[in-house]
């Protein structure tokens, strides 16, 4: 895994909440700095593919609210994955299981209203997750600080896949 | 990815599927999760005399072999008691199931959710003895 800090690739502060449409403006500006097409030589040319394949990885990782909590923890040097991370407290995942019980209900019953309910309290906690991430990630928030709300950054990756599947339902009763 | 036989068969016709009453003094609930992939699975037992668990229920939300883990799993522990149950590794699982690298942690969740059943069951038995 590599290392390089992609805010500094885009030059923007090392924040959670970044602006979307200001992080694809930049990087539509460095990838058409980039273009390996523009170079002449041959030599500088690879550097341009090496450039440009930094500046890929870098927004595949801004733009992906988990991977950019988990760069911003790896920044402060905080391990992530699940073996590195605290495991879900019980009332915790005993809330997301039956949520997830509530929607296997709507989805068997074809109760749009119901499935767009759960998906607005979903939503609502992931926002609130989201909250306590940019407060404990903020620029110079120290690493002791970031840790403490690590846990959110676990509900995170269960709250979209929670939404994973109210989408693929929404599809289906559309379907 | 294609599934194993033995993981379709589980994921088609999944065993032991439900819910045992979380406040049966004689019921130990495991509940554990993957952040990594977000699952969810619960795993319940009834032990009754000398230890032995007499049924066993699991619900899981998860893909295909979180599923037939933790169907293998309760399949697995009927009969066995407490003991024996949480002998059972996740090796176990991945053999019995010829699960692919990527879902090995499937297998590690199912274990997790033995022993977290098996600890909680424990735990009210402690409880209980102190209480009286």
């Amino acid at each position: 895994m590599s290392l390089r800090d992609p805010f500094a690739t885009f030059g923007l502060p090392p924040r959670f909440d970044v602006n979307l449409p200001e992080l694809e403006r930049v990087h539509r500006e460095l990838s058409r700095a980039v273009h390996p097409d523009r170079v002449a030589s041959s030599a500088g040319r690879k550097d341009a593919v090496e450039r440009a394949m930094e500046v890929n990885e870098a927004f595949r990782v801004l733009r992906d609210p988990v991977k950019r909590a988990e760069a911003l923890f790896q920044l402060r040097g905080i391990e992530v994955g699940e073996t590195n991370e605290p495991k879900p407290p019980p009332d915790f995942l005993m809330e997301v299981l039956e949520q997830r019980e509530s929607l296997a209900e709507a989805r068997a019953t074809k109760d749009e209203a119901r499935v767009s309910a759960l998906e607005s309290a979903m939503r609502d906690a992931q926002k609130n997750a989201e909250a306590r991430l940019t407060a404990a990630l903020l620029p110079g928030a120290s690493a002791d600080t970031a840790k403490a709300e690590i846990g959110a950054l676990g509900e995170l990756r269960f709250y979209r896949r929670f939404l994973e599947e109210v989408s693929a339902i929404h599809d289906e009763l559309l379907g | 990815m294609a599934y194993s036989d033995k993981v379709i068969e589980h994921t088609e016709n999944p065993r032991n599927v439900g819910t045992l009453d979380k406040a049966d003094p004689s019921v130990g609930t495991g509940l554990v999760g993957a952040p990594a992939c977000g699952d969810v699975m619960r795993l319940q037992i009834k032990v009754g005399a000398g230890g032995v668990i007499e049924d066993a229920k699991f619900k899981t939300f998860g893909c295909g072999s979180a599923i037939a883990s933790s169907s293998l799993a309760t399949e697995w522990i009927k009969g066995k008691t407490i003991d024996e149950a949480e002998t059972i590794k996740n090796v176990d699982i991945v053999n019995e199931l010829n699960l692919p690298p990527v879902k090995i942690h499937c297998s590690v969740l199912a274990e997790d959710a033995i022993k977290s059943a098996i600890a909680d069951y424990r735990a009210k038995q402690a409880a209980r003895a102190q209480a009286k």
